[in-house]
Parts: structure tokens; sequence; C-alpha cells
């Protein structure tokens, strides 16, 4: 009986620290709309914020017009200029927690067009893309070959800088919206994403080397899914509302993310937009990667001493006195 | 249920890793090992970073030895000499497996080395504990009985200096074939995240001469203080030790092994050690198979150590 009693306890207080995780977590969205704006000065700032604001002060401020018909455009801009177009948006979370019980998530990126000229959301006036992307990490890419039967990392290309993340949302495919130059200038779709390699790797190695192993780079983080890429993701919703979701995977690298939008009409930018999502870890996982990274001594006994009570605790029940 | 791996910067099914611990934890249980060779490879095929799964494992051989360990000592089948003799060689392979983990991580050869390492080590020990094992089915069978092992027979390694008198194994013999021993182990340990019990019992019954009532009590007091170093050292070296994940493998594997040992009761010796001859040998299959075929993809990508934080 005695024996019983025993092995009762110790399943339930197993069970309570395993499951003592999962709550621990839970859904820290509730939280983002409590967050001060103040905590976040760089918060909405237009990208061309210097360009665009003396162009603006230059017009006239008029009421919207009608939505014009192409032929009409060039007659606009020599006479009496409407306000030009400009996007603002947000995204539905600006602080994303990892928690324990994080398993991705998924983020909404809307905005709107300020003095839309779109009679109705179905009328593709406008082309949107938004450029949801990770921090830069430096990385190193890898190409194994065939040794004496077995395939074995033989070459290595540094980059300085990849993007961990990369997913772009538009209102139908990048290649229909823009030439390759604003693509590239603007570091818009994976293919011009900044992958920024080593010097010394770009010295070392063949010419052709490099576009080798930049599109390994991309096809490996598509295969992960940190790459994404969504052709007609981008929905109007109004004349001028519009909305994109995007997926954050669960093996998401955590650091801070940048949105950027940008409104186009006719391959021609009009106007941008950035913001920022914040993904950091928070609670145990915060704390016990902190004390992983900063205390790594103390973190190592520590996890003998867990590891060595957990052993002896989940044993406990089983002892039996030895055979004779 | 998913669970965020803090180290390992993943979500895992806690399911999937709780069944994990517990069939290997079953095997080791069944077969009297550590389970540390079968453990990391899985924890490998199922996405871990191998180096996370090396530092994970060595936490979880703390936890899988220290009650058998605990055992042993009171029932007096521990060398205690022996064990520390063993440790302090133990010691010195781990701090030199977990440096040698770091350089080769960084080189980009550490996935190689470890499935060379394993390739190896279960090849040869799959090999002879099946052909061991057939060899005794077969007398048992036949009826002869088996050649008993001669005790007091001296080889080489009765002819090194340093010689230390050790009681409780009633040996008098050189402490440089036991450091080494310890060392070659420590340094196993480190770089394929097992404890290396598959090595330190037949080399200290075959080369050591250890009465065999001690030889159990000994190594797992020895593997438990190595495991707990090398723990430390992977996580101040590598940060490479994921405790969540450690401790789900921790409590199902404690369990499983209970019942594995239940059930290694009802089967006879040579049965078990062909089935775990044959266990071996898959691991040891599955992993070549990967190092010969073409892979799917010839590139790979790795972050660079320590641009975290």
């Amino acid at each position: 009986m005695r024996l019983r009693a025993h092995r009762c306890w110790s399943v339930l207080l197993l069970a309570a620290v395993t499951a003592a995780w999962a709550p621990a977590g839970g859904d820290t969205r509730a939280q983002d709309a409590v967050e001060p704006e103040a905590e976040l000065p760089d918060w909405g700032e237009p990208l061309r914020k210097r360009t665009q604001r003396s162009k603006r002060r230059a017009e006239p401020r008029a009421p919207a017009p009608q939505p014009a018909r192409r032929s009409e455009r060039g007659a606009e801009r020599a006479g009496a200029e409407p306000a030009k177009e400009a996007v603002e948006a947000d995204v539905s979370s600006r602080n994303i927690a990892i928690t324990s019980a994080f398993t991705g998530t998924e983020v909404v990126v809307f905005g709107s067009v300020v003095n839309s000229r779109q009679p109705s959301a179905e009328a593709g006036y406008y082309d949107v893309i938004v450029v949801l992307e990770g921090m830069a990490t430096p990385l190193t890419a890898r190409r194994k070959s065939n040794v004496a039967g077995l395939w074995v990392n033989t070459q290595a290309f540094a980059f300085e800088s990849v993007p961990s993340y990369y997913a772009i949302a538009s209102t139908r495919p990048i290649e229909e919206i823009a030439e390759p130059a604003l693509l590239a200038r603007h570091a818009i779709g994976h293919d011009y994403a900044r992958l920024a390699p080593s010097a010394h790797s770009v010295m070392e190695s063949q010419p052709g080397e490099l576009q080798n192993y930049k599109d390994a780079v991309i096809r490996i983080k598509q295969r992960d899914g940190l790459y994404i890429k969504r052709d007609y993701a981008v929905i109007f919703i109004g004349k001028s509302l519009f909305r994109a979701s995007i997926s954050l995977p669960a093996n998401v690298p955590v650091g801070p993310l940048t949105a950027r939008v940008y409104l186009l009409r006719e391959g021609e930018l009009l106007s941008t937009f950035q913001s920022r999502v914040r993904l950091e870890r928070s609670g145990v996982e915060l704390w016990l990667y902190q004390a992983a990274m900063r205390h790594p001594l103390y973190y190592g006994l520590a996890a003998v001493l867990v590891a060595a009570l957990a052993g002896l605790i989940a044993s406990m029940p089983f002892r039996r006195k030895p055979p004779a | 249920m998913h669970i965020y791996l803090p180290i390992a910067e993943m979500s895992a099914n806690v399911l999937l890793f709780l069944g994990m611990g517990a069939a290997v934890g079953f095997l080791s249980g069944l077969f009297g090992v550590g389970g540390g060779f079968l453990m990391t490879p899985l924890l490998i095929f199922s996405g871990i970073p191998s180096a996370v799964a090396v530092g994970t494992g060595a936490a979880q051989i703390v936890a899988s030895s220290v009650s058998g360990a605990i055992a042993q000592w009171r029932r007096n089948n521990v060398d205690i000499k022996m064990g520390v003799v063993l440790l302090a060689g133990g010691i010195v392979g781990s701090v030199i497996g977990v440096k040698m983990v770091r350089i080769l991580r960084l080189a980009g050869q550490f996935d190689l080395f470890v499935a060379l390492a394993y390739v190896t080590f279960l090849g040869v020990i799959g090999a002879l504990m099946l052909i061991e094992s057939l060899n005794a089915i077969q007398s048992a069978r036949s009826g002869q009985p088996r050649a008993a092992r001669r005790s007091g027979q001296h080889n080489w390694v009765h002819k090194l200096p340093l010689k230390m008198r050790f009681h409780r194994s009633k040996l008098y013999i050189s402490a440089i074939p036991p450091m080494m021993i310890g060392a070659f182990v420590g340094f196993l340990g480190a770089i394929m995240g097992a404890g290396g019990g598959f090595i330190m019992v037949p080399a200290m019954i075959y080369l050591l001469r250890v009465p065999t009532n001690v030889v159990v009590g000994t190594s797992l007091f020895q593997i438990v203080f190595v495991a707990a170093v090398t723990t430390v050292m992977q996580s101040t070296e590598n940060y490479s030790v994921d405790i969540v994940l450690a401790l789900i493998l921790i409590v199902s594997g404690v369990i499983g092994a209970q019942y594995g040992a239940a059930a290694g009761a009802r089967l006879k010796g040579e049965q078990l050690r062909l089935l775990l001859a044959a266990l071996v040998l898959l691991v040891c299959a599955r992993i070549a198979w990967d190092l010969v075929t073409t892979p799917p993809e010839l590139f790979s990508i790795t972050t660079t150590l320590g641009a975290q934080l």
C-alpha cells in the first residue's frame, strides 16, 4: 500500500513538472494592445521620409478625384495635380512572444492607400507588395562532394549577412508588378534579398560560385519554410484598405522583423512604408536561454542537478528491495 | 502538444519525444545498456541539430545512470579506487572531446565526424556481439559447454609501470590502462553523446580482467561523473545542452527502462545479445546509408557560431 501511494505521488509530481511549461506560455498577443507606443520610437516611419514630405508640401491639397483613366493622367500631372497617393500600414501584432507554447503564428499586415483613386477593391488599380524580413545574420553555406565514396562537406562559402527570414506577399506575381531593376533596388523578392557574401569567400572562390551558393541558401531557406512567397496574398478590401496574412513558422529565428509595404502603379513606385515587429523569447524560454548563454557554467551545473534529480525521482516509484 | 525547445530553437512534439525516450529507455532496460548510442542518432534523425543532440545526450546519461549507480553503490559493487582512476582519465578525454566538438563545428565537419564515429563503433561492436551471441546459441543447442574464461592469465597490460593495488577488484595492475580506457570513453562520450558503457564494460572485463560483479557498478560510477562533467563542458563551450529536451527524454526514458528491465528478465541472455546486436547493426546501417548515398541537397547552411545573443 505504501509503495503504491509513493508511486502515485511521484508520477503526479512529474506530470506537474512537465505540464508546467505549457501554461507558462500562452498567447501573449493580448499584451500587444497595452504596449505603450513610446517604446517604439521608430514606429511607422515612412521609408523615404524627406522626399515624400517635400513633395507633399509642393502639391496642392485637392479633394481626391474620381478614378482617372490612363490617358488622363498625363494631363493631370501638367495641370492641377491631384493629391499623390501614399500608403500607411500596420501589423496585427508588434510584439510576438516566443514562449514554450510557440508553434508559429500569423502576422497580418494591413494598411490603406491615402488618396486612393481606385473605384473598387476588384479594380486592380494599385499593386501592393508586403515584405516581412528577419534579422540579417552571418551564415556559412557548405557544399558536399563525394570523397572516396563518402559525401563530405568540401567547400564552404561565408555570407556576412543573410535575412534569417523573408516573406513576401503581393497583389499579383512581383515579376508582373515591376521591372527587375526596381525589385533589385528595394530588395523585393527572394532573388533580390540582400545576401551579402564575405569578401574573403568571394576572393577565394570561382566567379560563378557566388550565384550557386546564393541560390542554394535561398532554396534551403525556402525548403525550411523561412523564405515564403505568396502571390495574390495581398487583398484589397475596399477602395483603399488592403491586408495580407503572413505566417511565421515555429522555426523562425528569434530577432526583430521589419515589415515593408510598397505601393505601386503600373511598375512605378508611388509610396513605401516601414514598421517593425518584435519577436522575442519570453517567460521560461527567455529565462532558460539567457541562463544558457550568459551563465553557461551555472546553467550546466543546474542541468546536471536537474537531470540527476529527475532520474532519481522518475525511478523512485519502481524501486524494489534488492532480490535476495 | 508542442513545446518550444529553448536551445534547439525549434518547436517539438512532446509526445514524439516522450515516445522516443520511452522506446530507448525500454531498450536500454531490456539490454542493460545506457541507450545513449541509440538516443543520439534518433534525435539527429528527428531534426535536432547534432551538437544539441550530443550535448543533451550527456545530461540524459547523468539521469539514466544515477539511480543505477546508487543501487550498485549500496550493494558494494563499486571499486571506488578503480572508478576514480577511470574518472581521472575520463575527464581528460571529455575535455579534449568537447574542444574537438567546437573545432569540428566551426569547420563544418561535426556531422560527418559523429556519423563516422557511430558507424565505426556500432559496426564493430554490433558485429562482435552478433558473432558471440550466434556462437553461444549454437553451442547451447549442440549441448557443448562453453569454454570457461581463463582467469589469472597475464597479458601486456600487466607489464606496464605505475602499478596500483585495487582491493575491491582484487587486482594489482598499472594505472595507465584504466586511465587510457577512461580517457577514450570520456572522449567518445563528448563526441557521440553516449555514456560509453558499451565500450567500458568489455574493456574492463577483457583488458583489465576486473571481476564481473564489480564491472557494472564501477563503470556506472564513472559514467555518472564523466557525463556530469561533459554536460557542464558542453554548456560552457558549445551552449548545446537543451534542458527542456533532456527532461522530456529523462522522464520517459527512466520509466521505459523499468519496463524494459522487467521484460528483459523473461528473455535468455544469448537471445537478448542477438537482438541488441541486430539493433546496433541496424542503426549503424542507417547512418552509413546517409553517408554513401547521394544526398538530395548537396548544400547545407549553418548560422555562424556565436552569432546569436
